[in-house]
């Protein structure tokens, strides 16, 4: 792994990436999980790679093909990949293989506190702490996406056809009830405060419940499918990407229904193609389709910063340290741009 | 459905249960190459897959709520592909194999729908492998065969030499009744050269304009109302578009679920390009494809595969549709 910093053109290069590491690794970047203040990056090869302030791990042989999820329990990193393995990784690079399913994928990972989740096909397996089997949860369809709320006492699996919410009741036993919407549901996820789930659907749109009374509504207009959202700290605005703007729905009160949503332009007009939140700030890190990344402040939209200009290859993740110190950003391409957010950084 | 050379090509392979589907993938995956294929599958097992590249999954068939009432797609098919494009290695091809009783619309589609497909793979060609010994009770017995006759592009008449001579010009018949456009290939174990079935941009609009649909002069006087047939028009007077694209649209949207197929070639008053399209169902690819060749009669053609099309008033629907 070298670093390439003549990539960029010297006149075309922002003070992030002047003062940051860039990377031109020529290899797919999958998906990247913060934990603490390192970032571990998954691959289209299958390899991890962890990334501190002032050092990058060695090349970590996770998968043999495509890492396709990542997440993190505790200080581990958990990844699923198209080799069927699920993998839990230290950030000393050790590896503990969970489960194999061969030629059937692991589609998505996650976590809470020591219950460690992977789904592959239509099968949620679940690992309660210190339990050697997982328990299985079926579903009628392949999984699109699962999410823990904040409290890790409800499991949102998205399918064909809406979401299953299985619940734990107090003795461990988890129950499942059905949020119905016609159509293929993705990605899932809690707002922060656990009072809606959003799910990304096949359609260019967004599908929403309102936890408390089950009332559901969906956001449309976009352009293409919505394949990165996100809320803010407060879950004051749903971040998305789907269009040539990063479109935030206001998702305080009762929620979006009625309501506008802001629209943030950015320059070149380029279909935004990944969202994260700032940390604790109603602003958000914004990559698009050319490889350009802009920091916006949601509500002043004549805040808008950049943090890397274009690659030419879309942007596939940003991962912000938790202390707010630097920022990922990766890209199809498999350029990596590692730096740091503030100029008093000292390192 | 762009044309970009980024586009991996996808080759679907249909077939009824022991036709030699297997077979097909294992010839294809054994013979010396030198190419990385994916292999979607879905009856597992059976006989071992020898290739790295093997992935599981489930057909799934969903609804798309996009107004089109018989739109289908493979979610499988969406999930995986997208997966696939993630790849640090590049791969030359991609076979997703069906199972026996698929009807392969929903595959087609798929490359219709959803655009990430689109951008980055393409629909290359469908192949079915038939068992020559058992293709004709299989169509009269089950519509999935049917559909996968009409769907193809090439039909790979496997098993031949179990059956004599006449009982196989019967089975080409029968399926060229249904599909007049399938490159029908003789087969015994499968044993094909892949350039015959792989890499043919048979989807391709361009491609439209060379090939020649191979009708039978035959009558259609043996036909249930629910068999899969094909007819085809043909008028050397332009077309008024308006007029073209009012009767097609609603023929589309209210027979579209019996159309299986259409393709055609234009020829529009006052417009100096030809016009080519093709369709699954409801959904439709058209596109002008330069000018009409110098010297050459412009004409319109017009093929549709599919059931009860004797019900649909086709000829007359195109007639009006001529230029006064």
């Amino acid at each position: 792994m070298k670093a390439d910093s003549n990539k960029f053109p010297e006149l075309n290069k922002t003070k992030f990436e002047n003062r940051g590491k860039e990377f031109k690794l020529g290899v797919p970047v999958t998906n990247a999980i913060t934990i603490g203040n390192s970032v571990a990056v998954g691959f289209g090869d299958g390899t991890v790679r962890i990334f501190r302030s002032g050092q990058i791990s060695e090349v970590i042989k996770a998968h043999s093909g495509v890492v396709l999820s990542i997440s993190k329990d505790g200080e581990d990193i958990l990844t699923g990949g198209d080799d069927g393995r699920f993998l839990k990784i230290s950030l000393d690079g050790e590896i503990k293989e969970i489960a194999n399913f061969g030629s059937r994928w692991v589609d998505h990972v996650t976590a809470y506190n020591g219950s460690l989740v992977c789904t592959s096909g239509n099968i949620v397996y679940l690992w309660m702490p210190n339990k050697k089997e997982p328990k299985l949860l079926e579903h009628e369809s392949t999984i699109g996406g699962v999410a823990f709320d904040s409290k890790g006492r409800r499991l949102a699996v998205s399918r064909y056809g809406g979401v299953t919410l299985w619940k734990k009741d107090y003795s461990n036993k988890w129950s499942s009830s059905n949020l119905i919407w016609k159509g293929s549901h993705n990605k899932v996820i809690f707002s922060n405060d656990d009072r809606f789930l959003v799910t990304s659907m096949q359609e260019n749109q967004l599908h929403f419940w309102r936890l408390k009374d089950k009332t559901d509504s969906f956001m449309s207009g976009y352009g293409a499918k919505v394949k990165s959202f996100a809320f803010v700290y407060d879950s004051k605005f749903l971040v998305t990407s789907g269009s040539n703007e990063a479109i935030c729905w206001p998702f305080d009160g009762n929620g979006p229904e009625g309501r506008k949503p802001i629209c943030l332009p950015y320059v070149g007009n380029k279909p935004v193609t990944f969202v994260e939140p700032f940390p604790n700030e109603n602003a958000i890190f914004t990559g698009l389709s050319d490889g350009s990344v802009f920091l916006s402040e949601i509500e002043k939209s004549t805040n808008t910063i950049i943090i890397r200009s274009f690659t030419e290859s879309e942007v596939t993740t940003i991962a912000v340290t938790e202390d707010c110190s630097s920022i990922l950003i990766g890209d199809i391409g498999g350029n990596i741009l590692w730096t740091s957010i503030w100029d008093e950084e000292e390192k | 459905m762009g044309e970009t050379n980024k586009q991996v090509p996808v080759t679907v392979l249909t077939g009824f249960l022991g036709a030699g589907k297997t077979t097909l993938l294992n010839r294809i995956l054994t013979e010396q190459h030198g190419k990385k294929y994916a292999v979607i599958v879905n009856e597992f097992g059976e006989q071992g897959i020898d290739n790295d590249l093997v992935v599981d999954a489930d057909e799934e068939v969903f609804e798309m709520n996009n107004g089109c009432i018989c739109c289908t797609v493979r979610g499988d098919l969406i999930r995986i592909l997208s997966g696939l494009m993630k790849r640090a290695d590049k791969l030359d091809a991609i076979i997703v194999e069906t199972t026996g009783l698929a009807d392969p619309a929903p595959v087609a589609q798929t490359f219709f729908v959803d655009q990430d497909v689109a951008d980055r793979t393409k629909l290359d060609a469908i192949v079915t492998v038939a068992d020559a010994v058992h293709l004709s009770t299989q169509l009269s017995d089950h519509h999935e065969a049917e559909e996968q006759i009409a769907f193809a592009d090439v039909v790979l008449l496997n098993k031949i030499d179990l059956v004599d001579e006449s009982g196989l010009e019967v089975v080409k018949e029968r399926i060229k009744k249904i599909n007049p456009f399938a490159k029908i290939i003789h087969t015994t174990k499968c044993g094909v050269s892949l350039s015959e079935i792989l890499n043919l941009d048979a989807f391709n609009l361009k491609r439209i304009l060379d090939t020649e649909p191979d009708f039978l002069t035959s009558d259609h006087d043996h036909e249930h109302d629910d068999d899969v047939t094909s007819l085809s028009f043909v008028s050397d007077t332009p077309l008024n578009m308006e007029k073209f694209q009012d009767w097609f649209s609603k023929l589309l949207q209210t027979k579209g679920q019996d159309i299986l197929r259409t393709k055609g070639i234009l020829d529009f008053t006052g417009e100096n390009d030809r016009y080519v399209f093709q369709g699954v169902h409801m959904l439709m690819d058209a596109s002008p494809m330069g000018k009409w060749p110098e010297g050459k009669e412009r004409s319109s053609r017009l093929v549709f595969i599919g059931r009860n099309l004797e019900s649909m008033n086709l000829k007359e629907g195109f007639e009006n549709c001529k230029s006064a």
